[in-house]
């Protein structure tokens, strides 16, 4: 099969960049689609015969990736995101508009091939909800009217300009924010390797090179009480130290950039606002485990974050920060990015390894775990992008400096993207250990039109949810976990009082239906039953058993998947039940007594 | 291996102790406690998917899957809590969610594992009230359906596809509750069509064209008996309905292949039932074969025998047996042929070089050099020569993936071909048409004509060899006479235990040569020239035995076409078509040719006395595979007006003693025969018992000390048929299933 110039370039150059072959099928899939429209049954057997895979390999792959397709789509494909942020600021409303305009529904193409569309999981958008995605390029804030514009300029062959960066991540700051990792925010070009040296780009990375040892810099890592930003809260010098000093394997550091929980969006502007910080970072790992090679998996729908990446990693081979005898250190380290395509599950840390490794994005048993046993059966430290942003600040400023920023055993300072109904989304940096009611109210600047608050979704939408009565506490893994929550990735999600409680539920459930990769029983079959439920009930066909019937089925679920998913959709479904089961009780009757997407639309 | 100390945990308050390394769910078999699950099958990839192990675990913070969990020392477990329970009764609830309750119509029911979960620990009522998922069935090929509604994507049926035949024909198509399993063609399957998949589906997802909706499974009856096609001997349950065989599979995972069959054991039965079967005896009156009764048929047969003997003498008349009639029917046909009428004019087709490997191992044969097809199973090193065993031999091809699977063996190849078994070939040399004996002289002796480029490879691998150990070295018809023994030299100066397998084509191509259907060979390789040997056997036979070695299969047919042979009798044999005979109509001169057939084959067609013979399916006695594993076979049907190929031979003895002809054979059943076999047959004294058990006997029969040290193959005398998965000899073409593959057409 004769391929166009770039896309064989680009094969040439993904079939070459990993150890195993397979491992550029997901990239090359992505790209082939991008180039083609599609990805057709000759395309399959070409890229089966590039990565010597039979074509059964490459389908199996390929149907797992919801980014991925068989069929051609519209020249411009319209991705309407109606996740939790966007569903509480108006995504349905401008789902319909959509819909309407194009008199086409979801996965749908428009007679003359112009448009198709898709109602979509959460794209890393919500601070700037509601929003979509016309192919790779994000429209933010969107209202109906601005829909309507948006299509009108595309069908006039009129590309209007995408957002620039991030929405709610660039703002005044507030009095209580302390930028760490988001001090760059702002500055013009900080995402060039000039601007980065002119603030203290690069110094960690000398220190730690030259007058660090690698104990050292995990020690001091240690120290600082840096805690996974993922989600889980790990602390990453223990992480770090996990990792066998005496292999004779290769070791490698991956970098989790597939940010995909809804109500999250803080690793998008920190790769596109200061992505060196990240190179950074990456390479102070690999020098504290010994390990030459990195990997920077970004989620499929963040393509022009990939590229500004991309761009970065140039100017830092450039630079000599990456690559052979790093400024004359004696230490190598090569770093690259890898583009997922469409699946939730692959941020699951095992999940992602599969992934990378150019197959469906299924978890691994564990133990053993990615430390002993990562990455192409290799040792592997995977950290999320925060967590890896924030490891320069800690180098060049101590551990002990950066552990007093935050709370007891919650070091340093997080990314809060605050979504929902609040006055002023946005990305905040600020202390571990923050108070909550303080975010909402001072930082974001309360529930608008002075609706009142009914629930908080403090890290995302994997979290049990927070009533009104208890957003009094500090933001930090502890706390939250005390309270019976959890910090999460930290999207904070804030819920005003004419929410309909069920319809969240019922959200949330077709997200994790959706995203659940079907290994496994309990998360493959529960999360589709309750999904179908939670449809019914909330549509008025609800009976009183149903009430106990979603509570118990989450429990069925809870802690018995192979991976955390499970855990994921059932425990907001659980606190959402129990909180607000009077609610549920209201929908008995028949018909849902709120309506809020629409209410918020009106009300913005 | 090394004794490892054993660590004890505790389970349901009693203790175990297992070798480190065990997993919880076995060490809970050892104890007799089911710890339940699908997706966890031994020997295949552990997945911890279907969460139907969850076991309690004394100071883990949730349940823990047991098929993944390594016991520990001081481990304390407990299986039956109510939280276990209750979990189990929950994955059970999910699972019937989408799991359509057709119970009542699906092939599977009464003896399905869903079934009998939700029957042990399941709920005994649905809460699930919403729409189920629908999905037409879909027919992946005449051999197997696929339900996708009843899959509980255990992913059992992927596993064996790639892991048990590295075939890699099924995938997972779609996710979350949309998941499916999807076959390598998009809508079909194009694969080896073994079936593996369908045996080891525990729910009726995966159906066998050849089964389906034909019948429930506590209708039939259940029959262990050894496959009737190729020469690897596997086990096969053939379920029975009315005498008419309805599907074939290995249900209690017992005998050498365990789970393993291939697409002629499970779905090449169907042969027993085609319309063209014989059922009559034929005697051709006028030009034309005509139906007649046994009785005639068999007086004819006994008088024009004895009317050969009376006017041309013994050495007109001449004998060729079967690869796949019994070793209780070869050893009559050996006798009938040498003590009645007293001819060494006696083969078979040989396609394997047995006799030279048992002469050129001498009394190491008898000393565990010949190896089981557990052993190769379990082998750390393997060299194949020639052969192509995926196509040729699938249980010799699923031993030796099994041993690369699970002993880490290294796999070396000496092959004319780029054969399948190559891609998990530690080295695979390919050699130029024919060059397999110069190879395997160059590993002996260290000279042949070879160009260099193999040369430097062969180097390289006996190199490697060299430095391995207990290595078994399998071979197929490539090799014989000078080559075996060159073989067998170079395998004597390996480090251990070198053993050797001789890959044959036929169930019982083995027992063929082991009872002594060769015109120099009495049963159990005794030279015909021993006059010890001589003697003894003519003793047990009633009538002195002839001197001189007889004409070998080639000869006879062209002694028959030069007119030279006058009477040839075929006892389940094909050899018009496997010796290439082009010539018209009769074979020359041949005043008589008596065929034992179940079909009008290219030599029954020729015939003048066609007796219609029963086949392994429909009969008693023992089988002797490629290994020289003995294995009983065991009667699973019957056809009206067939008889067995013994009967024939048995009646035959006792019309032509009458006549003066030898003695009539006395021995009135297969068990009888067994019995004097094993008495005087070289390395067949096995464990009866244990053959009543359904296990398989290896025999060890040595070559004596007999004057001969080599055994002469005359030139293409030993050559294989190379049938693939779909073909088999005579048979393939009567099984139609088996042709009804597109597999089946395309040479491999």
């Amino acid at each position: 099969m004769t391929l166009p110039p770039q896309l064989e370039a680009k094969f040439m150059e993904l079939v070459n960049r990993y150890p195993t072959k397979r491992s550029a099928l997901v990239p090359m899939l992505l790209y082939a689609q991008d180039a083609m429209g599609h990805i057709s049954d000759e395309m399959i057997a070409e890229i089966a015969r590039r990565l010597d895979l039979n074509t059964l390999q490459v389908t199996e792959t390929l149907v797992y990736y919801s980014m991925l397709r068989r069929k051609p789509a519209g020249k411009y494909h319209v991705q309407v995101c109606t996740n939790v942020s966007c569903m509480l600021r108006g995504g349905y409303r401008i789902y319909d508009r959509v819909q309407r305009k194009l008199e086409i529904g979801n996965k749908q193409t428009t007679a003359d091939g112009m448009f198709s569309l898709e109602e979509v999981e959460c794209i890393g958008a919500c601070t700037g909800a509601p929003a979509l995605q016309v192919n790779y390029d994000f429209y933010e804030n969107l209202t109906p009217v601005a829909v309507d514009d948006l299509i009108e300029s595309l069908d006039a062959g009129h590309k209007p300009a995408a957002a620039a960066c991030t929405s709610g991540a660039l703002h005044p700051r507030h009095p209580a924010e302390v930028p760490v990792i988001s001090r760059r925010f702002g500055i013009p070009n900080s995402r060039t390797l000039e601007v980065y040296l002119q603030h203290d780009g690069y110094k960690a990375l000398a220190k730690a090179l030259n007058q660090m040892t690698p104990e050292q810099v995990i020690e001091e890592v240690k120290k600082s009480n840096l805690r996974g930003r993922g989600g889980a809260g790990f602390p990453a010098g223990v992480k770090w130290s996990f990792v066998p000093k005496d292999t004779t394997k290769p070791k490698y550091i991956l970098c989790n950039a597939d940010e995909s929980e809804p109500g999250t969006c803080k690793d998008r502007p920190l790769m596109e606002l200061d992505p060196h910080q990240l190179i950074e970072g990456t390479v102070i790992a690999g020098r504290a485990v010994g390990a030459h090679q990195g990997y920077i998996y970004i989620r499929g729908e963040y393509r022009y974050v990939l590229e500004i990446m991309d761009a970065a990693i140039a100017e830092a081979y450039a630079g000599g920060y990456l690559g052979r005898d790093i400024r004359g250190s004696g230490f190598d380290f090569e770093l690259c990015t890898h583009t997922g395509a469409g699946a939730y599950e692959c941020g699951e840390e095992s999940a992602l390894m599969e992934s990378l490794e150019g197959k469906r994005g299924y978890p691994r048993i564990r133990p053993p775990f990615p430390a002993v046993v990562g990455l192409y059966g290799c040792p592997t430290v995977i950290n999320n992008v925060e967590t890896l942003s924030s490891v320069p600040a800690v180098i060049l400023n101590g551990g002990e400096w950066y552990a007093n920023l935050g709370s007891p055993k919650n070091g340093g300072t997080r990314l809060f993207c605050i979504s929902g109904h609040v006055s002023r989304p946005g990305i905040y940096e600020l202390p571990m250990g923050f108070n909550l009611r303080r975010m909402i109210e001072e930082v974001a600047g309360g529930v608008p039109k002075g609706k009142k608050l009914k629930a908080v979704i403090p890290g995302g939408s994997s979290c049990p949810l927070l009533n009104a009565e208890e957003v009094d506490l500090p933001m930090d893994f502890d706390s939250l976990a005390k309270a019976g929550s959890m910090l999460g990735s930290g999207g904070t999600v804030v819920i005003n009082e004419d929410t309909c409680m069920v319809d969240l539920a019922r959200r949330i459930m077709h997200f994790y239906a959706h995203e659940s990769c079907g290994w496994c029983i309990p998360c493959r079959e529960g999360t589709a039953w309750l999904r179908k439920m939670l449809d019914r009930f909330h549509d008025g066909g609800g009976r009183e058993e149903d009430i106990a019937l979603i509570g118990e089925l989450s429990k069925n679920m809870l802690g018995r998947t192979f991976c955390p998913l499970g855990d994921a959709a059932a425990l907001p479904t659980i606190s959402i039940v129990k909180k607000w089961r009077h609610e549920f009780e209201e929908h008995l009757k028949g018909r849902c007594p709120y309506r809020p997407a629409e209410v918020m639309a009106a009300a913005l | 291996m090394t004794e490892q100390k054993q660590v004890t945990l505790k389970i349901n308050d009693r203790t175990v102790a297992v070798q480190p390394g065990t997993l919880v769910i076995e060490a809970a078999r050892r104890l007799g406690i089911e710890v339940p699950s699908f997706c966890y099958y031994p020997g295949l990839s552990l997945q911890a998917a279907c969460r139907m192990c969850l076991v309690d675990v004394e100071k883990a913070p949730k349940l823990q899957t047991a098929c993944t969990l390594v016991a520990l020392e001081g481990m304390v477990v407990r299986t039956e809590t109510e939280q276990v329970k209750q979990a189990r009764k929950a994955m059970l609830e999910f699972l019937l969610t989408n799991h359509p309750l057709d119970c009542p119509v699906c092939d599977k029911g009464g003896e399905c594992e869903l079934q009998d979960m939700v029957f042990r620990y399941g709920a005994d009522e649905s809460r699930f009230v919403e729409e189920k998922k629908h999905q037409p069935e879909e027919k992946w090929s005449e051999l197997v359906y696929y339900d996708a509604p009843r899959c509980i994507l255990c992913f059992r049926c992927v596993r064996v596809c790639d892991e048990g035949m590295d075939v890699k024909a099924l995938g997972v198509g779609q996710r979350g509750a949309y998941s499916v399993i999807i076959p390598n063609r998009e809508d079909h399957l194009e694969c080896e069509e073994c079936g593996m998949c369908i045996d080891i589906c525990p729910v009726g997802a995966l159906t066998s064209g050849t089964y389906r909706y034909k019948t429930r499974p506590w209708e039939m009856k259940y029959v262990g008996t050894i496959c009737a096609h190729c020469s690897n001997g596997c086990k096969a349950t053939l379920s029975v309905r009315n005498n008419e065989i309805l599907r074939a599979n290995n249900r209690d995972l017992s005998g050498i292949n365990k789970e393993f069959l291939c697409a002629k054991g499970r779905f090449g039965f169907d042969f027993t039932q085609h319309p063209e079967r014989l059922k009559q005896p034929l005697v051709r009156r006028n030009g034309k074969l005509e139906p007649v009764s046994w009785e005639d048929a068999l007086a004819e047969a006994a008088k024009r025998l004895k009317q050969v003997h009376e006017e041309h003498g013994p050495k007109a008349i001449g004998f060729i047996g079967s690869n796949r009639t019994t070793n209780e029917e070869n050893y009559l046909l050996a006798r009938f042929a040498r003590a009645n009428l007293g001819t060494n004019n006696v083969d078979h087709h040989r396609s394997a070089d047995y006799a030279g490997l048992i002469a050129a191992l001498g009394e190491k044969a008898a000393a565990g050099a010949l190896a089981t097809m557990q052993q190769l199973g379990e082998a750390k090193a393997i060299l194949l020569v020639g052969n192509n065993p995926t196509e040729q031999n699938p249980l010799v091809a699923w031993q030796i993936r099994t041993a690369i699977r699970h002993h880490g063996a290294r796999l070396y190849v000496i092959n004319v071909n780029a054969i399948k078994l190559r891609r998990q070939a530690k080295q695979f040399v390919q050699v130029g048409e024919g060059a397999e004996p110069a190879a395997l002289r160059w590993l002996a002796v260290g000279q042949a004509d070879l160009d260099t480029g193999v040369l430097t490879e062969l180097a390289a691998l006996k190199e490697a060899l060299e430095k391995e150990s207990d290595v078994v070295i399998v071979f197929g018809a490539e090799v014989s006479g000078a080559g075996t023994r060159d073989l067998v030299a170079f395998g004597a100066h390996l480090g251990g235990q070198t053993r050797f397998m001789a890959l044959g084509d036929y169930s019982n191509s083995r027992g063929a040569a082991d009872m002594g259907l060769l015109p120099d060979r009495l049963p159990g390789y005794l030279s015909i020239e021993d006059p010890a040997a001589r003697e003894s056997f003519g003793k047990l036979w009633g009538a002195p035995l002839p001197e001189k070695p007889g004409l070998d299969a080639r000869q006879m047919l062209d002694a028959a076409l030069a007119s030279k042979l006058k009477a040839l009798y075929v006892a389940g044999a094909n050899p018009v078509k496997s010796f290439g005979i082009t010539a018209a109509d009769r074979l020359g001169g041949l005043e008589l040719l008596v065929v034992h057939e179940m079909f009008l084959t290219e030599t029954a067609k020729r015939a003048d006395i066609v007796f219609p013979a029963a086949c392994a399916y429909e009969k008693d006695g023992t089988v002797t595979n490629t290994a020289g594993e003995v294995q009983l076979l065991r009667k699973a049907a019957e056809v009206m007006g067939v008889r067995s190929d013994f009967d024939i031979l048995r009646i035959l003895s006792h019309q032509l003693a009458k006549m003066g002809l030898g003695r009539a054979i006395s021995l009135r059943t297969p068990e009888a025969a067994l019995e004097e076999i094993r008495r005087n047959v070289s390395g067949y004294d096995v464990s009866q018992a244990n053959l009543l058990l359904g296990s398989a006997e290896a025999t060890s029969p040595h070559s004596p000390a007999n004057g001969r040290a080599g055994y002469v193959v005359p030139a293409g005398a030993i050559f294989s048929s190379l049938d693939t998965l779909f073909t088999s000899g005579s048979l393939g073409r009567y099984c139609r299933m088996l042709n009804s593959v597109p597999e089946a057409r395309a040479k491999p």
